[in-house]
């Protein structure tokens, strides 16, 4: 569903923050991207979420490309990261009102849509409530829930459980594992290695803007001969990182 | 459209959200305008003369021809009177330290001297025309008009400058009509106006009240207008690419400038609504001036003509899409909240300016003013209230307005795309 191919992105003309990244990911998996700040994980998924061109490279989004068919991308991808802060004045009714109609989502899909996700995430006595008086966990559920309001083939959540705390990121995570079975292709980033290993059927390491291992958990572990994933991940980090 | 349409309904239903939003844009700026138009001459006087209100002129001993001729003219009636004889002139004297104390606080004094005890100021000067008609080129009058004034206080001296100016000249002027006699040439031939009509009371004050309000109004329109687009360009366009909320938006199936259109009709929206505001409270506020001093910054009577307030009200959407075009375009540039911040203030120092400018310069614009984005709306409103723009003027700035906001648009969101 997903196809990167040798994707490079350059901010300014002396530093090459992508350094020709690619991969492919399949209807019904989870992909991570794992790596420490700055190696590129969110540049690299505002790319494939079309917020960003490459400077070189090719992204396949379902067998579309950005610059003939960024519209039809933008009804199959639903993007998430953690740095959304939702306009404080609005109420989660209102948010979903507005992206509903941008959307273009008819009027009884809305209300199945607004029962089943205000019901899994607890967002129904929120509804009618400011923005700026619910708590992190409450918004980030409400981004989400926005997020995927056209319920898209492709999600691609960039550190969806950061700053929320564990019953939150429980629903998060139970959330993603229902999505992967229901068939969704799914992108994500993270910092926590549990999540990753209890989502992922396939990693890639990121370090200084290349993919420095890819592969599942196991495989990880076998590669680099080390006894856990976390002691994986920084052999492997410590292995491809330059100075 | 229905895009456009959607994101400009949700921009209007957020301003519209939050009372504190609301009042913010639509009347705080236009009451803190009121409130500074009105307290700003207080203040200057009271800095000058440590009185607030501003004195009447104590005119002693006004000739029959002065009263009448205060009555009937409106420059004249700017000032308020306060006339007394010698005899009352004399015993305020008396106590000196009283007398200097008020002209200190800024007390004008007109002295009407005849130079004769036994004959009045019009005795006089009828007198004086009367041997120049009869041939007699030497004659001359002793009638002299003195003006009293507190000559270290800025404020005296401007007032009394104007008092001599804008009343004594005129009614010398007017002597030769009404006490010349036979060396009157002309004669008054005066269009008596109904004076019951408020339509006509209010066109007898125009010109005056206009002149002020041309030194006074496009500036402040511009200031204010520039204020509202820079705080919603920030909020609408800065702020939501700072917490990602553009991103959001800009990953639905909606085309790029469509979002973007909705957001600017918001703006112009709210910003031409908020300026119309401010421009009927000035209007109120000039025509409840009951004072009419002359220090006011708008004197009683500001009016337009139905021609008129359609160029102003025109000239306005189209200053704030121009307005906005920059903001957006400053924004696009930029990364940083901080640097956006600054640099969007910048802009209103030059407004700042060219309203001091506005305000003290005696001359109507140049030609080549006519082409300087944003002043030239300036110049336009300045011309409109004095009533000297022509057709040409108007759809030359329209034109060029407009053509250089969909430029600077055009660009912006071109360069925004190859991101």
């Amino acid at each position: 569903m997903i196809r990167v191919m040798d994707v490079h992105k350059s901010y300014t003309k002396e530093k090459e923050t992508i350094k020709g990244v690619s991969f492919e990911v399949k209807k019904g998996e989870i992909f991570g991207l794992l790596g420490p700040n700055g190696a590129g994980k969110t540049t690299l998924m505002q790319m494939i979420a079309t917020l960003m061109k490459p400077t070189s490279g090719i992204i396949v989004i379902d067998g579309l490309t950005a610059d003939k068919d960024l519209l039809e991308i933008h009804k199959r991808i639903g993007f998430l990261t953690n740095e959304i802060k939702l306009d404080p004045m609005s109420t989660p009714n209102r948010l979903f009102d507005f992206f509903a109609e941008l959307y273009d989502i008819p009027k009884e899909q809305l209300y199945q849509r607004r029962k089943e996700s205000f019901e899994r995430f607890g967002i129904g006595p929120f509804a009618d409530k400011r923005i700026n008086e619910l708590s992190t966990g409450m918004k980030q559920k409400i981004s989400i829930a926005i997020s995927l309001i056209h319920n898209p083939p492709i999600i691609i959540f960039d550190e969806p459980t950061n700053g929320l705390d564990i019953l939150t990121s429980k629903q998060v995570t139970d959330y993603l594992m229902d999505l992967k079975e229901q068939g969704h292709a799914i992108i994500l980033s993270t910092h926590i290695f549990s999540v990753a290993e209890a989502l992922c059927d396939e990693i890639a390491i990121l370090v200084d803007g290349r993919i420095a291992a890819q592969g599942s958990v196991k495989e990880l572990v076998d590669q680099t001969g080390a006894e856990n994933f976390e002691k994986a991940f920084f052999k492997i980090y410590v292995d491809n990182h330059v100075e | 459209m229905r895009k456009i349409a959607t994101v400009f309904k949700w921009e209007i239903n957020k301003l519209f959200s939050s009372w504190k939003r609301t009042v913010t844009l639509f009347l705080l700026p236009a009451i803190l305008l009121m409130l500074a138009l009105n307290i700003f001459p207080l203040l200057i006087n009271y800095m000058s003369t440590g009185s607030i209100n501003k004195r009447p002129v104590t005119v002693v001993a006004a000739p029959a021809s002065f009263r009448r001729y205060v009555e009937e003219n409106v420059d004249a009636r700017v000032f308020d009177y306060d006339f007394i004889t010698y005899k009352e002139f004399n015993e305020m004297t008396d106590d000196k330290d009283s007398f200097r104390k008020q002209i200190r606080k800024g007390t004008l004094v007109c002295y009407f001297a005849s130079g004769d005890a036994f004959k009045d100021f019009d005795e006089v000067v009828t007198a004086y025309y009367e041997e120049v008609s009869s041939g007699n080129r030497a004659a001359v009058s002793e009638a002299t008009i003195y003006v009293g004034f507190d000559e270290n206080s800025i404020t005296s001296e401007a007032r009394a400058e104007q008092f001599i100016e804008g009343v004594l000249d005129n009614y010398q002027d007017s002597l030769i009509d009404t006490l010349g006699g036979d060396y009157s040439v002309v004669g008054s031939s005066l269009f008596e106006t109904d004076s019951f009509n408020p339509v006509t009371d209010f066109e007898d004050y125009r010109t005056v009240a206009n002149t002020a309000a041309a030194r006074v109004v496009p500036g402040v329109l511009l200031i204010m207008m520039y204020y509202c687009v820079y705080s919603l360009v920030s909020d609408m366009f800065a702020s939501e690419r700072d917490r990602g909320f553009m991103a959001k938006l800009l990953m639905t199936p909606v085309k790029p400038k469509h979002i973007y259109a909705g957001k600017i009709l918001a703006i112009n929206v709210i910003v031409t609504a908020s300026t119309y505001v401010t421009m009927l409270l000035l209007f109120f506020s000039s025509w409840i001036n009951r004072s009419n001093d002359a220090m006011s910054l708008l004197p009683f009577g500001m009016m337009l003509t139905p021609a008129e307030l359609l160029i102003v009200l025109f000239s306005i959407p189209i200053t704030v899409l121009l307005m906005t075009a920059v903001c957006i375009s400053t924004v696009f540039q930029l990364e940083r909240m901080q640097d956006i911040t600054v640099n969007l203030q910048l802009p209103l120092v030059f407004f700042l300016g060219d309203f001091f400018l506005q305000m003290v310069r005696g001359t109507r614009p140049v030609t080549m003013e006519y082409f300087i984005p944003l002043h030239n709306t300036l110049a336009l409103i300045a011309e409109t209230f004095m009533a000297q723009n022509k057709a040409w003027h108007v759809i030359v700035i329209y034109l060029f307005n407009l053509g250089l906001a969909l430029l600077v648009l055009r660009n912006a969101f071109r360069k925004e795309e190859l991101k």
